[in-house]
């Protein structure tokens, strides 16, 4: 064998190999991106049967019937969420603050392992505790106690993410904010968080595209509703409560249809807030831009 | 003091506010009983000063003064503790994970580090310009110098804003290069623009010394001779002390100079002071003559 047939000889299988893990790489990616098609596929076949511009904006009919919208679930559906917003943010900030900031305290450390443990209890754990809380003594089921389980769900995804952020604030704006003589509370709110805030815009967008989903700690808690309900005293509907309660009445096509219509609206409105949530956070990394 | 505490006053009169908080004062009379000599002229005295970092060494023994408005240099080989010593000067030594200290900072005879004195107070009357230009990076250039005026109470309303903006940064000699777009991003201007933003946010908290540590560093040649220039010309109101890796500049500006070595038993320490005429033609230690002909370090 001479020289350059050995030489051949290695090019051909070191190509062959190339292309084979190639290939191997590529099914690979095929595979993951598999049940999310899939998800996509059936959202779009099943949902359109039943979904109309008129499914956003109808009141609920007869469960039996076909026909009826869903506009009471999507209106409870963005209350709740919205409180549980507004109550998690604030707190998971004031957490991720006091984890980053007074980090040589012990306390810290503690709180920052109940912030871990807090993100692993199951979700209708969550509701669970909340029902006997406050259902229990509210005597009865409500869109509040809902925000409330829902905002317990959000709390730990805001403060690991916001945390991480504050964690990475260049060091050189800590000195420098120091040696201009400025208040902790000063530097965190005017300098630090303004710094990081697309990385914690991010992490507020995570939390509410995983609560938005929620039905366990719904079911304890807001019960669900038919009426179009804004009174958070009262039990309130949510699209995944919607889409849980027309998916059990499997004797019924029009209900089964009418929850694929609402998983449709659902996953729509998720995707929305993830763009919304991506170019408030490129507008606020370029202001923050270096 | 009262006479010092006129001439600051006197000095800062656009702003109209007196520079030593009570606190500084109160300590300033019971060291005046302790203070034993004060070099007329000194405004920061360090006297004995021995900082560790965790378990090493970093400087031991440094005693020096820093001149009322005048340049001091403190130059040296890297390790020779020089931003050490410059950060024990206005508390911002203490900040570093581990770092502890021992020895005496007086500004114009008042301990630094008396428990009854805020680390912040200190630090606003002696600021602080870093390596890296570290201008705020979500405010605008206008906010960059008026925020940390405001919050320390300095300034009330737009007017008196708008006039220490402009008073800092004309004292930065930025003013002109930025007048028409101080709604710019502090972070959209060159590295030298910014190195004067954060002096001109430094002189709008009303400071009287600035310590700059290696200010030009991070700044191309002709940034860094802008930043020689304005450092000349604050010395006029501003006591100023600058750390340097680069002997020319130090011989450009200070009128004197600080040379600091280290070996590993004593870790950084203070080889020779004296005016910088003086240490850079003739030397009186063989260390320091080697240093600034360029035969080690």
């Amino acid at each position: 064998m001479s020289d350059s047939q050995l030489l051949r000889g290695t090019a051909l299988r070191r190509r062959s190999f190339d292309r084979f893990i190639s290939v191997l790489c590529l099914v690979a990616g095929v595979i993951a991106l598999l049940p999310l098609a899939a998800v996509i596929a059936f959202l779009l076949i099943e949902g359109l049967k039943a979904w109309s511009p008129a499914f956003l904006v109808e009141r609920p009919g007869s469960v039996v019937g076909p026909g009826g919208g869903a506009v009471h679930a999507i209106i409870g559906t963005f209350l709740m969420t919205g409180l549980a917003l507004v109550i998690a943010t604030p707190a998971a900030l004031a957490v991720a603050v006091y984890v980053v900031e007074y980090r040589e305290s012990r306390l810290a450390v503690v709180v920052r392992s109940a912030v871990d443990l807090l993100a692993g209890v199951p979700s209708i754990v969550v509701g669970i505790i909340v029902y006997a809380l406050v259902v229990l003594t509210m005597k009865h089921f409500s869109g509040f106690a809902g925000s409330l389980a829902l905002a317990i769900i959000m709390l730990p995804i805001i403060a690991r993410t916001s945390e991480e952020m504050l964690k990475i604030v260049p060091r050189r704006l800590r000195e420098g904010t120091m040696a201009l003589g400025m208040a902790r509370w000063r530097a965190l709110g005017f300098v630090f968080i303004p710094t990081v805030a697309s990385g914690i815009l991010t992490g507020i967008l995570l939390a509410v595209s995983r609560a938005i989903g929620e039905t366990a700690p719904l079911l304890f808690t807001s019960l669900g509703s038919n009426f179009v309900q804004t009174d958070f005293s009262q039990p309130m509907s949510a699209l995944p409560v919607y889409i849980f309660q027309n998916a059990i009445n499997i004797g019924f096509p029009a209900a089964k249809e009418r929850a694929w219509a609402g998983a449709l609206t659902l996953v729509t409105i998720v995707l929305v807030l993830n763009l919304l949530g991506r170019w408030l956070a490129s507008r606020a990394a370029v202001r923050g831009a270096n | 003091m009262d006479e010092e505490n006129d001439d600051v006053t006197t000095t800062h009169a656009a702003i109209g506010v007196n520079i030593a908080p009570p606190a500084l004062e109160v300590a300033h009379e019971d060291a005046e009983v302790t203070t034993t000599q004060t070099a007329p002229a000194a405004a920061i005295e360090v006297r004995g000063l021995t900082a560790h970092y965790g378990t090493k060494l970093a400087v031991s023994d440094v005693s020096l003064d820093a001149g009322q408005r005048s340049i001091t240099a403190i130059i040296g080989p890297s390790g020779s503790g020089k931003s050490t010593v410059l950060r024990a000067m206005n508390r911002m030594l203490e900040v570093i994970p581990g770092a502890r200290l021992e020895g005496s900072v007086r500004f114009h005879g008042m301990d630094v580090y008396d428990p009854s004195i805020e680390p912040a107070a200190v630090r606003r009357t002696i600021g602080m310009v870093f390596q890296q230009p570290n201008p705020f990076p979500t405010m605008s250039i206008y906010d960059n110098v008026a925020a940390p005026a405001r919050f320390n109470g300095m300034v009330r309303g737009r007017v008196e804003t708008d006039q220490l903006v402009e008073r800092s940064l004309r004292l930065a000699a930025l003013w002109g290069e930025v007048k028409d777009v101080l709604g710019k991003s502090g972070a959209s201007l060159s590295g030298g623009q910014q190195q004067r933003l954060c002096i001109a946010r430094a002189l709008a908290v009303n400071p009287e010394v600035i310590l700059m540590d290696e200010p030009c560093s991070a700044l191309d040649p002709i940034a860094t001779l802008q930043i020689e220039e304005l450092a000349r010309q604050l010395s006029k109101e501003y006591t100023i002390v600058i750390v340097t890796h680069n002997m020319q500049q130090a011989a450009r500006v200070s009128d004197e100079t600080i040379f600091m070595s280290m070996s590993p038993e004593r870790g950084g320490y203070v080889v020779e002071t004296g005016p910088t005429t003086r240490i850079f033609t003739n030397p009186s230690n063989k260390l320091t003559e080697d240093y600034i002909t360029g035969r080690f370090g």
